[in-house]
This record gives structure tokens, sequence and C-alpha cells, in this order.
């Protein structure tokens, strides 16, 4: 096992849990168990809340400028550390290197614009709003914060929240995903090393039982969450409910239309990559390409063409481009959906149960699967399957393409491949989705930008990332002012 | 046997191993008449390693981590055996100079990331100044 059993960080301090409760995670790739979670008790999450909270008003006086300075330190350690990162992210999650890579990549850029915290901190003010008084705003951190991570992006998601967070003068709590949870094991080792204030940063680790202490808590002012929809509407409701802030990302469904013009051989290779990049277990993969009139017939044809050759096997080998999905569990959700596909009467194009990768026989591998003559009425079409299952919907025209998206319950990125800008500026402006890409697969907002996201993909009106962030992490004091 | 060069990161990793059997090869051949424009190419071969290892953290972007087709390792497949005679090594940095500069614009054309392609393609061509920087050297004559 090779990294043991998981300590939790709290007040600057590792520690090993006393909860006599471990959940093993595994390596996608092979099968092993490669280190164990514990389950934290309730006490130990009360003390990281507490170890948080002492924190926070020393941590609120210091300046922004020095703040900004734990961050371009913490940069530093990232970038120094950036290859055993992706490595971490690979093993622990499957997803391929070049992708890992990717991950840890827009992990720094979130700290990167994090640092620019001295002037996205600046307020504003106004003279004489009335006969001698003056009007200012300041923006103030509010206190402890926690973020509950998914298991698709162990790396990165957390620090769509966490820089932002602790540069605003907020001090914090990460709950990894119990899935994956090695990665942000890793993160923390760097924030260690960053020499951040005891209690400034924290980590406990487990599953739902750790949740609950954490939204319960008077102490936590707010929740960042990403993750499956049914769950996110749960954090959203039991958070809220307890007063507190709440920005909860949640599942998706994905379509992807393409028009006649739109050129066939970039259009296939983003489909690819969005369908089936991270075995389409991102919130951001392309589930449903909604083929507008004549391109269905050439389009599909090549969509099969190139996704049968994709080489499937464990992400730590370099040539490989798609590696296995996270869990056995997973898996099984999979083959169930493709069951269900076929039961409904789409006509399975590409099979990517027939695929073996022949050195990791415990591997938790499928390959690339597309269905053709999907319905929008279908489960596949209308279920998140987090797998790398494509499903083809012939529509007539840009018109239809809109309504199947506009009928979809989710809301979290749509794309259009086209040549044509008439067409490009309608679906921009028309789509109801958080995330719109005009010929990009993978519409994935960089750190200045928030993730957006609608309808049920998300809860709450404050997104991760950028100005959201800002807004998310502090509230807004205004201070009139008169001399007599 | 073919090596696939068929993501992002197997071309800058073949690039990056490319380097270092570069560094390696200067390095151990700096002797003689060679020494010093050797030393010269392996300290420019370790700036080019650092540059790619920078691009492979800095240059991967998720959005446009598109397959890459038709570029395979084996045909930039060299064979360096040690030599101790001074025009056998310098035929040698030529040929690695070439090739290098082979793959690098090969590699360029393939690559979707552009600020990736032209990195790539800066080093094909400072790979044709170390040509022919040996080129000088005019150890022909030997």
């Amino acid at each position: 096992m090779e990294y043991g059993i998981l300590k939790n960080y709290i007040g600057g301090v590792w520690e090993n849990s006393s909860s006599a409760e471990v959940l093993e995670v595994h390596n996608p790739a092979t099968g092993e168990v490669i280190a164990r979670v514990p389950v934290s008790t309730p006490e130990e999450v009360h003390r990281a809340v507490a170890a948080a909270k002492e924190a926070f008003p020393e941590w609120r006086e210091t300046p922004p400028m020095a703040r900004a300075r734990y961050m371009f330190r913490l940069k530093a350690l990232l970038e120094e550390h950036f290859e055993e990162l992706a490595r971490t992210v690979t093993t622990e999650h499957g997803k391929i290197l070049d992708e890992a890579r990717g991950e840890v990549r827009r992990a720094i850029e979130n700290v990167e614009v994090a640092a620019g915290i001295p002037s996205l901190l600046m307020g504003y003010n106004a003279e004489d709003v009335a006969s001698g008084i003056d009007e200012e705003c300041v923006l103030q951190p509010l206190g402890v914060f926690c973020c509950i991570a998914p298991f698709n992006f162990p790396a990165m998601v957390p620090f769509w929240f966490l820089p932002y967070a602790v540069a605003c003068g907020n001090t914090y709590i990460v709950k990894p995903s119990e899935v994956c949870p090695i990665s942000q094991s890793k993160m923390f080792e760097l924030l260690d090393a960053a020499e951040f204030p005891p209690g400034v940063v924290n980590l406990v680790n487990g599953d739902r039982r750790v949740v609950d202490v954490l939204l319960a808590h008077p102490d936590v002012v707010g929740v960042s969450f990403v993750g499956s929809t049914p769950v996110g509407r749960y954090i959203y409701a039991t958070a809220t409910a307890h007063g507190k802030r709440a920005q909860c990302q949640a599942g998706a469904k994905n379509a992807l239309v393409v028009l006649p013009d739109a050129p066939l051989g970039p259009t296939v290779a983003a489909i690819l990559t969005s369908a089936f990049g991270t075995a389409g277990q991102r919130c951001l993969a392309g589930a449903l390409v909604l083929a507008v009139g004549e391109v269905y017939e050439p389009l599909k044809e090549r969509l099969v063409e190139a996704a049968s050759r994709l080489k499937v096997g464990s992400g730590l080998d370099e040539s490989v481009q798609m590696g296995p999905v996270a869990t056995r569990r997973a898996l099984e959700r999979i083959h169930g959906y493709i069951e269900k596909g076929l039961e409904e009467g789409a006509i399975l194009l590409l099979d990517g149960r027939k695929v073996r990768v022949e050195e990791y026989p415990q591997g938790y591998f499928i390959g690339p699967t597309i269905f053709d003559r999907v319905r929008p009425e279908m489960t596949i079409a209308r279920e998140e399957i987090f797998g790398p299952v494509l499903g083809i919907i012939p529509v007539a025209d840009f018109e239809g393409a809109l309504e199947v998206i506009e009928n979809l319950p989710y809301g979290n990125a749509a794309s259009l491949f086209t040549s044509s800008g008439k067409f490009a500026r309608e679906f921009k402006y028309r789509v109801r989705c958080g995330n719109i890409g005009i010929n990009v697969g993978i519409a994935a907002p960089v750190a200045t930008f928030p993730f957006s996201g609608m309808k049920q993909s998300f809860f709450g009106d404050l997104h991760g990332q950028g100005r959201d962030a800002i807004q998310f992490f502090t509230e807004r004091k205004v201070v009139i002012t008169r001399w007599f | 046997m073919s090596i696939e060069l068929n993501t992002f990161g197997a071309v800058l990793k073949f690039a990056i191993e490319w380097e270092k059997r570069a560094v390696a090869f200067y390095e151990a051949g700096a002797r003689n008449r060679l020494l010093a424009p050797f030393l010269e190419l392996a300290q420019g071969s370790r700036k080019r390693l650092r540059r790619l290892e920078q691009a492979r953290r800095e240059g991967v972007a998720e959005m446009i981590l598109e397959p890459i087709s038709g570029l395979d390792g084996a045909a930039y497949h060299l064979e360096l055996p040690p030599e101790t005679d001074d025009l056998a090594l310098w035929k040698q940095a030529r040929t690695l100079e070439e090739t290098a500069a082979r793959f690098y614009q090969d590699a360029a054309s393939r690559m979707p990331i552009r600020e990736v392609a032209r990195l790539l393609e800066g080093l094909a061509q400072e790979n044709l100044w170390r040509r022919e920087s040996l080129d000088r050297l005019n150890l022909a004559g030997l």
C-alpha cells in the first residue's frame, strides 16, 4: 500500500484520525488498494472548525499583500512538485497524465489569480453622496468556510475555492472525496510547506458523515460543493437551512451541436476529447452529439472510426489516450446505462465493454462507447452517465437542437461547432447553460472567470473561481461618513 | 518498433528524453578540439530541457487536449555508439542535430497548442544553428 493511512491536517499539525473506520482507496488501473482513508470522527471535525475559527481573527488582520505572499510561495511549491502531483492524480483517479497535468495547471492558475488579492479585494467609494457625506464599500471576510470535493478533479476542485477564501482573509477546511483523497493530502503537504499560520487551512478526511457535521456546525459560515445533482441539492438545502452561504455545482448532460458547415476534422477531434477525455468523468464532458441535417451521416462515421482508434490503458503510460473510470461501482453503473440504452432502442455503434487492457486485468476499463439514434426522451439522453458514453441524436435543424438542449434538466455546458457567426451568436445568446463552447468541446473557464452552471447543474448564485469567488468569500460593508 | 507519440505528454516526454540524451552525449564527448563547443552544446541542451519541462507544466490546456496523429518516435531513432575519435563524434553530433531538427519540425506541425508548437519550431531552428556551429569547426579536414 503506497500511501498508507491518510492523515488529517488540523491547526497546522498532521494527525492520525482516531476513527476505527477506514475506507480503501484503489488505483483504478490496477484495482489495487493504494491507501486507506479514515472517516474522521465528529470530534475531529469540531476541532478542525475550532482551529479555523481561532486562526481567523489574526489571519483576517494580516494585510492582503502579506496574504498574497503565501500564494506566491504556494505557487512556487506547486510548480516544483508539478509532475509528482500529476502522477498522484493519475494513480488515484485513472485519468491520463496529460489530463492530470491540465488539472494541476488549473489548480495553480487559481492560486495565481488569488495572488492578486490586494487588487481584487479593493472596495469602492463616492464623495458627496449627500451634502458633506462620503460613502464607501469595503469587502470583508466572514470566517470559516469549507469545501466538499468530488472525486473527478481531486487536485483542482478544492482550489477553485481555497485560494480565494484564504486570500480574502477567511480560514478553510477541505473534505476531499473519499474515493480520491490522496491528491489533496499532497496539496496540503505543500500548503504546510508554504507555512500558512496554524488553522488557516485544514484537511479532514471522511465521507457523508463528516459532511453532515460541517453542514450543521454553527461556526462554519459557508460551503462550496461540486458533485452530483442529488447531493448538490441536499447540501444546498441543508447548508442554507443552517444559515450558511452555499455554492453547489452539480451534475450535467452536455450537448455538442454540430452544424453542416462545421469543419469535420477538428470538430471530431474536439468531440472525442470532450466525450472520452477523463473517461467521460468531467462535468463538462460532452454526452450528446446533436447532428444537424446532412452532417449526421459523415459525422457519425468519422466519430466511430476515430473513437475506435483511441488507445485505452493505464494513465501513467504517456501513449494512452483514455484511462479507466475511477471505481468498480462506476464501471458497473456505466455498463447498466449501456444495457438501458439498448433496451430503449438506441443503436450501439461502438461498444466500449469489449475493450480489454491485457496488462491490467483488474482495472476498471471501458472503451469509448457510441450510441446512435438516441431520442431525447431516452434515459441515456436525460441522465448523467459520467462515463465514456456518447449518444448521437440526429436533429433536423438548429432550432431542433436548441429545443433538445432546452428540455434537458441540466445546464452546465453546451457547445456549437460551426463556421457561422450568426448561429454562434444565436447559440450563446439563447442556450441556458452556464458554460458555452463555440468550436470548443470542453468549455472550461479559466481561473479569472466563474465556473458557471444553470438549471439542475447549479444551486446557489455565486460560482467558483474569478470575481464570483471574491464575492462569495466576502461580504460588503457600506460606510457612510460625515464629519462635523 | 513504433513509438507512439499520440498525446501532448508523449511528444514532450520524447523531446525531454532527447535533450537529456543530447546533454549526456555532448558532455561525454567534450575533449580535445571538441571540448569547448561540446560543453556549450551540452549547456544549450540543458536550457532546452528546462524549456520543454516548463512547456509540459504550463502549456497543457485541458480545452484542447486533442489526440495527435502521424508522429512516430521510431522515425527519429538514432544510434550513438561510444566513439573516441573526434571526427566520428563530430559526425554523430551533426546527425543528432539534424535528426532533432526534423523531429521538432514534425512535432510542431502536429501540436494543437500554439505556444508549444512555437517552442518546438524554435527548437528545430536552434538545431539547425547548432549544426551550422558544428560545421564551422571544420573538423571534416581532420
